[in-house]
């Protein structure tokens, strides 16, 4: 039996541990207490991280489609075969695209950025998660522009007062759960605010009920009244950041109830304390807008400044933050600044020896309906995306469509030419978690069939389009990464054999741009006509995610979930229920302005009165009702 | 009967074991977490070491174990049983993962008994190394599992200082010292009785029993634990499934083919009683479905006097693994001290 330390390839938590492996075969997992994120606790993902890459169904051989069907063909030919496709494309004038992924390593990204850029000589790079998260990423970035003070998992522990924006942090994020858990255990004043009455709600101090979309409404109270506090402790936090003078006008007109002036207590007064924001999938300008006001209250609290103290926004997917960084993110270029920034633009000319297109590019639900040629990385956006189907649809219609994957999924069942790449217990790389640490993955087994690692892969592919020296190893990459990505540049340093990380640049004295312009509260107003909100809930589904959805462990709640209901279903609070005297199982049909869709519902005593959920997983049976919209007002009546 | 083996003379006992079979030890990994693992020199052995968190419970029953092979020929499959059964050596195991895996064995030995585990079982050779000072975290003292061992071993080394007292519990035992008798000498009575004192002064280390196992069996055998109590409880677990990973006795698994040109290989992979679909049914219902009847049920195998009964121990060998790897706050003594109290967290 081998063991080989390596990085969690689920959510952005970054934890660590030892893949077993037996005879070159993957046998399980075991944890490490010297791990600076995990130090010996995994979750239900974690313990069962070995079984997708061992019971996936796993691409072997490069498969070309021809007449409809695709057929193995020798690595070089598929290659070839995507080179004339794409460069027939472009020649033709048509657009052509790259969806990197949050599921794939820095490596994979820059790599796969770089020949988009460079070689495709195209922006139409992004990966499909990339939507949901930039506005907070955004709105974050508007008050700390890019030195975000971020909190540290480890030292949530330690932290007085923990303010969660749920999400829902137990199922989403446990390894932060459980140290906000022992925050609480060590009589810290934990604040929720959601929907939900969550695990972490029923642990919390103080529950601040909210309907779906006025999360920044009860934020921007918060903020409210921790400024009286600031005020009246005359504490010069507030005076150092910038658009101060507007920020106290603004600041005047809004409602502080009790709830929110002993809440804003508990983090003023608190030593250290932690902001968790969840990514909700929420309206983009909204969701930017209330992110901005959840980091201008971190801010004038004084707490982003003390070390032990931060802010983490929740991400979902491991590398979500390394996509980003690796320039995988439509508007951005490697270093996530932004495609105009023409000092950035410089450099990586001169790195790669290309002229760099000059557009901003589409973002990846547009790319899908608008490209003629295009390669996705690792990913499969129609089970990200919050439109699905509409995804799935634009996949099929695309006149050329190259896949690298380690799984066989949808989008590579879809591809023209499908390349078997590495998972991730089979491959070198680096992971960068939500704190902005960069780990190590490293391999345990050897890829199956003909697969090869999905950095080698797309070095080939940027050499056969003529762009920058030819990477000889994943060393070589990250050596590339570090001169592309100035922040990066520590993590030439990353230690080959142990845990050791390299936490990015963060900023224990950030200045700051209070961005704050009175956020009001945007749930679809409860009318006679439509008194309920129709929310969809959360915004990742794991169990389409082919590391859970090939796990034996992991997968059984969500196919059986699917088996039992194939046409999915919302969840309603049992009280509205009993006032109309529906029960579990019956169908209902629910209609807003967009639409209506009979559905069974499920009733839930943890859901706030007037709120109806639908599952991220589901989310597509509801498309009609929902539109565009992640909330909307609704009738229910039976059919 | 008891023999002294220097210490310097380990390194030639350990080189006579490779030459029979596997030796798996305690080795330092290279993120320097100690794993127990395949050595193939003897300095690669841990002597000094905190018990890893990964039990050797792996060597008997691995996380994913090949039970039998299905292979498709023309018009008929072929199924043969898949046994590893070759002669393993497990040294330098503390006296409450030798428990625990007696434990598993007398699990597995009941009807109808399971022939993989077995076989893998009986050709392993169990070298315990008893615990002069126990960890800060055990309480195997609590279970009778530790800190040494009176059974459950086939040979317990105690280090006396410049050589290790060398007891042997059976055939296998002999087998493993007689290869390198030259090593061995018959042990002084001073070193025995010095064995004893140590035993004792290991047990005066237990500041306080920690696990008050008897009072829970009584209350929880007797259904005076109240639901609220177990709902309570239940909100402080997050349904990892680590107290079964690391537990020396959990033994419950599920079963899943590896597929791969026209063969099949069944495998045993560990599974959890505290996750969600562990009782999940084919029609879909789950008469589990809330975590706290998962939890309840959990500490009712381990703790309850019907199991007692059957099995002659509670299912805990005090190793504290669980206290370490929770990642809410349910381990073994938080729940049965809350048992027994009637109250969590107040």
């Amino acid at each position: 039996m081998s063991a080989y330390p390596t990085t969690c390839p689920f959510c952005a938590c970054g934890c660590g541990f030892y893949l077993l492996s037996n005879n070159g075969q993957l046998a399980g997992v075991a944890p490490s207490e010297n791990h600076p994120v995990s130090g010996g606790k995994l979750c239900a993902r974690g313990w069962s991280a070995h079984e997708a890459t061992l019971w996936g169904d796993r691409l072997r051989r490069p498969l070309l489609r021809r007449n409809g069907k695709p057929e193995p063909v020798p690595w070089s030919e598929a290659l070839d075969s995507i080179t004339g496709r794409l460069q027939a494309l472009i020649s033709a004038g048509k657009p052509v695209g790259l969806l990197g992924s949050p599921r794939a390593s820095n490596e994979e990204n820059y790599l796969a950025a770089k020949f988009a850029r460079a070689g495709l000589q195209t922006n139409n790079v992004d990966f499909s998660y990339h939507s949901t998260c930039r506005p907070l990423l955004s709105g974050i970035g508007d008050v700390y522009g890019d030195r975000t003070p971020t909190a540290s998992i480890s030292t949530i522990e330690s932290c007085q007062t923990v303010l969660l924006v749920e999400g829902d942090l137990a199922k989403t994020h446990p390894r932060v759960a459980s140290a906000v858990m022992k925050a609480v255990e060590n009589g810290a004043h934990l604040i929720t605010v959601g929907y939900r009455t969550t695990q972490m709600a029923r642990l919390s101090s103080l529950h601040l009920s909210v309907l779906p979309g006025d999360e920044g409404e009860v934020i921007t109270g918060l903020l409210a009244a921790v400024f009286d506090l600031q005020q009246q402790n005359r504490t010069p936090a507030a005076a150092v950041g910038g658009g101060y003078e507007s920020f106290c006008q603004n600041v005047k007109n809004i409602k502080r109830t009790a709830e929110l002036q002993q809440a804003a207590e508990w983090i003023v007064r608190a030593p250290r304390a932690t902001f968790l924001l969840a990514v909700n999938g929420g309206h983009g300008d909204q969701s930017r807008k209330d992110a901005a006001t959840f980091a201008s209250l971190a801010a004038i609290s004084g707490h982003p400044e003390r070390p032990g103290s931060g802010l983490l926004l929740l991400l979902p997917r491991s590398n979500v933050r390394g996509a980003c960084d690796m320039g995988s993110a439509c508007g951005h270029l490697p270093g996530y600044v932004s495609f105009d920034d023409e000092k950035a633009r410089q450099r990586l000319q001169q790195l790669w020896s290309k002229k760099l297109p000059s557009d901003r590019g589409w973002e990846a639900e547009e790319l899908l309906q608008h490209v003629s040629g295009l390669i996705i990385l690792a990913d499969d956006p129609p089970s990200v995306v919050p439109m699905g189907q509409r995804a799935m649809a634009a996949l099929e219609k695309i006149e050329f469509l190259a896949v690298l994957d380690a799984f066989v999924t949808p989008t590579i069942r879809a591809a023209h030419v499908a390349l078997p790449i590495a998972s991730f217990a089979e491959t070198e790389g680096t992971l960068t978690n939500m704190e902005g640490r960069v780990q190590r993955l490293r391999a345990a087994a050897n890829p199956p069939g003909e697969a090869k690692a999905g950095w080698q892969v797309l070095a080939e592919l940027c050499s056969s389009f003529g762009v920058g020296d030819a990477c000889s190893s994943t060393k070589d990459v990250l050596r590339e990464i570090t001169q592309a990505v100035p922040r990066y540049a520590a993590v030439e340093q990353l230690p080959k054999d142990d845990w050791g990380d390299v936490l990015l640049e963060n900023s224990d004295n950030p200045d700051f741009q209070l961005d704050f312009t009175g956020s009001q509260g945007v749930a679809a107003p409860a009318c006679a006509e439509r008194p309920y909100v129709l929310v969809r809930e959360g915004s990742f589904d794991w169990g389409r995610d082919p590391l859970v959805y090939y796990s034996p462990t992991l997968s059984r709640d969500y196919q059986s979930e699917r088996k039992l209901f194939p046409n999915g279903f919302v969840e309603m609070s049992k009280r509205d229920a009993d006032a109309r005297n529906l029960s579990g199982g019956r169908r209902v049909r629910i209609a807003s302005a967009h639409g209506d869709a009979i559905v069974p519902i499920q009733l839930r005593t943890d859901l706030k009165a007037g709120v109806v959920s639908v599952p991220y997983a589901f989310r597509d049976h509801l498309a009609s009702v929902l539109g565009p919209d992640h909330a909307t007002a609704v009738s229910i009546e039976l059919p | 009967m008891a023999f002294v083996i220097e210490k310097q003379a380990t390194t030639t006992w350990l080189q006579k074991l490779l030459e029979c079979g596997e030796v798996i030890a305690p080795v330092r990994g290279p993120c320097g977490d100690i794993l127990f693992s395949s050595v193939h020199s003897p300095d690669q052995v841990a002597w000094d070491f905190q018990n890893p968190l990964s039990p050797p419970k792996q060597v008997v029953l691995p996380q994913t174990d090949p039970l039998i092979k299905i292979t498709r020929n023309a018009g008929s499959y072929e199924v043969e049983p898949v046994y590893d059964d070759g002669r393993r050596f497990l040294f330098n195991v503390r006296s409450c993962d030798a428990k625990g895996i007696a434990f598993l064995t007398q699990m597995y030995e009941m009807e109808p008994a399971d022939a993989s585990y077995l076989r893998r079982a009986r050709s392993l050779t169990i070298i315990s190394l008893a615990c002069n000072k126990p960890c800060p975290l055990g309480f195997c003292i609590c279970s009778g599992s530790g800190p040494f061992l009176s059974e459950g071993y086939d040979v317990q080394l105690t280090d006396l200082g410049e050589s290790y007292l060398v007891e042997v519990g059976s055939e296998k035992g002999e087998a493993a010292i007689s290869g390198a008798s030259n090593l061995f000498r018959s042990a002084t009575e001073e070193e025995v009785s010095q064995r004893q004192r140590m035993e004792v002064e290991a047990k005066n280390h237990f500041e306080e029993e920690t696990c008050h196992f008897a009072s829970a069996m009584r209350r929880i055998s007797t259904g005076r634990v109240q639901d609220a109590l177990w709902e309570k409880m239940s909100d402080w677990c997050l349904e990892c499934g680590a107290c079964n990973m690391v537990c020396p006795t959990c033994y419950c698994f599920s079963v899943k083919d590896l597929s791969e040109d026209g063969t099949w290989i069944r495998c045993r992979i560990w599974d959890s009683c505290q996750y969600a679909a562990f009782t999940l049914e084919a029609s879909g219902h789950n008469p589990r479905a809330d975590r706290k009847q998962r939890m309840k049920r959990r500490f009712f195998h381990k703790v309850s006097a019907q199991y007692y009964q059957r099995d002659g121990v509670v299912g805990c060998v005090g190793c504290g693994r669980c206290i370490k790897v929770c990642l809410g706050s349910t381990d073994m003594p938080a729940v049965v001290g809350a048992i027994r109290k009637g109250k969590w967290n107040e």
